[in-house]
């Protein structure tokens, strides 16, 4: 009896020691800290985002990793709420040391973390935030955003209404912060400045239940389109049930922010989403190999079609990759230079890094929904897009 | 003149009447809180997730092909269930214990948490949709309202008069009400208090269950759901006088009312605020609510 756990003692502690001895030799690995909403309203995004960048590290340590060093991912649940997202972000830079973070969505969480990403040295990147004033007014020297913001968004989905729109009369929802307050005033001034009418603004609380409020509100102003900036569940909500109160017909054109309808929500919508209008930097038909070879292996990874989210957040690793391989490591200065003039391939063609707001240069389409589908039906150049950089503090 | 009266038809009834049927399910919620409170003297904070567990239920039952008449029996009596098994197993052991308030309180505060965790491994964080038995929409002088809600408004206040009937005009209403101001007398009667308890749980829960269904397919099944509406229900349960029936559905129509018109002029957020702005002043001036206890009238 002795014998035998002694045996057993000795095979555990010989399967430890070369356990121990293995991860000792092996590369230390560059820690990737992803803060992202893993429950609550933006939950569905969170999900692709974490989709993205699984498929992303998987392949590039497959191929070798950064310099022989593989990527590792360290999820923490933001809930789409900014204070949590401090801490959680908090927690991965102080006790899990990683070396870069990314995955905020909610745009009041970005700019947070991004202030504790730069107390702490490192370098945070948004794939999915769209609040101008991320690389505008509140822009940061250790932030970057690799996907399009408000104004992009706007700028391509505007011109694109109100050429091939006949009625004139818009009418806006946002969620009451940061995020919806910036994209609804950005939709509003390029509306007004290409001849369409204010009718009307609504701005529930993020996270909302019930719409029913606005409903009265939005059959007075009779509006021709509605535009909304909702989000996840949100826009769940919100359409469904403004489908539920006979608003939505043929006559009305729904349009908005290019993370209110995606892949994730669309089918708990049950039709109300259709006909959907967005301009983003992504869509899943376009027709390039690079797009093609993402989406299969995405599909095949996950059953599931990837969206913007888990595109731009698949793109930031092999952004990650190239700058790490230039800066030859993750040192603040060395890697943020490196990241500063980047050009880089993602699945929707070569994304530019601007240097002087950290904001990237993306190619928009305008999108609509078909049945559970995008539908491409209009293209806007980045660089037309993309307006003039108003980053002021680097 | 007339601009002011359009923005009433078109904007202020409509709300009104809307949050007239979110009111009346708000009171079904209400309703078992404050049995539970007015017989036990427990104050369940669990009820919310069986609120959200009838939600769950329904989506479930649907999902396997069962109809919504079906889900619509079937759900109130199975989360009731639930509630008994929490009274049998968790709330009694603890009843002849000086502190039950306060220990039956931290136990239902676990069993919320648990609930809640349990529905996020079970269905996920996602919000799902409950597919609505009827669409359509009516409209009584330009005031639409869907007909799903009509009907949630119709077995709502059906489930209310059924509540009070049973409680005021039957020989189980008539023990009850006895139990909620002497229980040792009604036990000496020979009636087993611990089947009272364990009916007053059933009922009440299955009230909450049925909420869940009904509201399922208006605001969607999320796991925080019941959390959302508890608080509210609890405003409701205050502001009518803990263990008052007619008083938790008055103020359920009231604050309902509060809430709803309120979010027509201030940010939502502010509006819930209002609310329980509301709760404190019925608490400054009438503390033990606006109606007296189960038993007491």
């Amino acid at each position: 009896m002795l014998r035998t756990s002694t045996l057993l003692c000795s095979v555990a502690i010989v399967a430890l020691a070369s356990g121990l001895g293995l991860n000792a030799y092996a590369a230390d690995p560059i820690k990737v800290g992803i803060v992202t909403p893993l429950s609550g309203s933006y939950a569905p995004i969170g999900k692709q985002v974490r989709w993205g960048a699984e498929l992303a590290v998987k392949e590039i340590n497959a191929a070798g990793g950064v310099n022989g060093r593989p990527f590792e991912l360290l999820f923490e649940d933001e809930e789409a709420n900014p204070p949590v997202a401090v801490r959680k972000s908090e927690k991965l830079l102080q006790q899990d040391k990683v070396d870069l973070l990314t995955g905020t969505v909610n745009s009041g969480s970005t700019l947070a973390v991004g202030q504790v990403a730069e107390r702490n040295n490192r370098i945070l990147v948004t794939t999915v935030s769209y609040a101008p004033s991320i690389t505008g007014a509140q822009c940061n020297p250790n932030v970057f955003r690799v996907n399009a913001n408000a104004f992009m968004q706007s700028n391509a989905l505007t011109s694109w209404l109100t050429k091939n729109v006949s009625g004139k009369r818009y009418f806006f929802i946002g969620p009451d912060y940061e995020m919806g307050r910036s994209t609804v005033s950005a939709f509003q001034d390029d509306i007004k400045r290409l001849g369409g009418t204010d009718v009307g603004s609504a701005y529930p609380p993020l996270g909302a239940k019930d719409f029913t409020t606005y409903v009265g509100q939005i059959r007075a102003a009779r509006p021709d389109v509605i535009m909304t900036a909702t989000a996840g569940n949100d826009t769940v909500r919100l359409l469904t049930q403004l489908k539920e109160y006979g608003i939505l017909s043929n006559k009305l054109t729904l349009a908005g922010a290019a993370g209110a309808v995606t892949q994730e929500n669309i089918g708990a919508m049950g039709g109300a989403g259709e006909g959907f209008l967005s301009a983003a930097g992504y869509s899943i038909d376009i027709d390039t190999p690079a797009n093609k070879k993402f989406v299969t292996a995405f599909k095949k990874e996950f059953q599931s079609d990837p969206d913007l989210f888990a595109a731009d957040t698949y793109g930031l690793f092999y952004l990650f990759k190239q700058a790490i391989e230039k800066a030859g490591g993750t040192e603040e200065q060395k890697l943020r230079a490196a990241m500063e003039d980047a050009s880089w391939e993602t699945p929707q063609g070569t994304k530019k890094m601007r240097k002087g707001d950290h904001q990237a240069i993306v190619d928009m389409v305008v999108v609509k929904v078909n049945g559970s589908d995008f539908q491409t039906v209009g293209k806007v150049p980045g660089a037309e897009a993309v307006g003039p950089d108003k980053c002021e503090k680097f | 003149m007339e601009e002011l009266l359009g923005y009433l038809h078109v904007v202020v009834l409509p709300q009104v009447v809307d949050a007239l049927i979110i009111g009346v399910a708000l009171a079904l919620v209400a309703l078992g809180l404050t049995m539970i409170f007015g017989l036990l003297d427990v104050i369940n904070l669990a009820h919310g997730d069986l609120y959200m567990l009838g939600g769950y239920a329904a989506f479930t039952l649907l999902g396997w092909g069962a109809g919504y008449w079906s889900a619509l029996v079937l759900v109130p009596i199975l989360v009731g269930i639930v509630g008994w098994g929490l009274e049998e197993l968790g709330i009694r052991p603890l009843l002849p214990r000086a502190d039950r308030a306060i220990v039956t309180l931290l136990l239902t505060f676990g069993v919320s948490l648990i609930l809640r965790d349990v529905a996020q491994v079970v269905w996920g964080t996602e919000t799902y949709a409950v597919a609505a038995p009827f669409t359509g929409i009516a409209s009584f002088a330009d005031v639409f309202v869907p007909t799903y809600r009509i009907f949630v408004f119709g077995v709502g206040v059906a489930a209310i008069f059924a509540t009070w009937w049973l409680l005021y005009r039957t020989r189980i209403g008539a023990v009850l009400r006895a139990t909620a101001v002497d229980p040792p007398m009604v036990a000496s009667f020979g009636i087993p208090i611990r089947w009272v308890y364990g009916f007053t749980f059933l009922y009440g829960c299955g009230l909450a269950g049925l909420a869940g269904v009904l509201l399922g397919p208006i605001y969607a099944v999320f796991p925080t759901m019941g959390h959302d509406f508890l608080v509210m229900a609890f405003a409701v349960v205050i502001v009518g006088g803990m263990g008052s029936v007619i008083g938790a559905v008055v103020a359920a129509l009231l604050l309902a009312q509060v809430q709803g018109l309120a979010s027509l002029w201030i940010p939502p957020v502010w509006a819930e605020t209002l609310v329980y702005g509301v709760m404190l002043l019925v608490l400054v001036a009438r503390p033990a609510g606006l109606f007296n206890r189960l038993g007491e009238a």
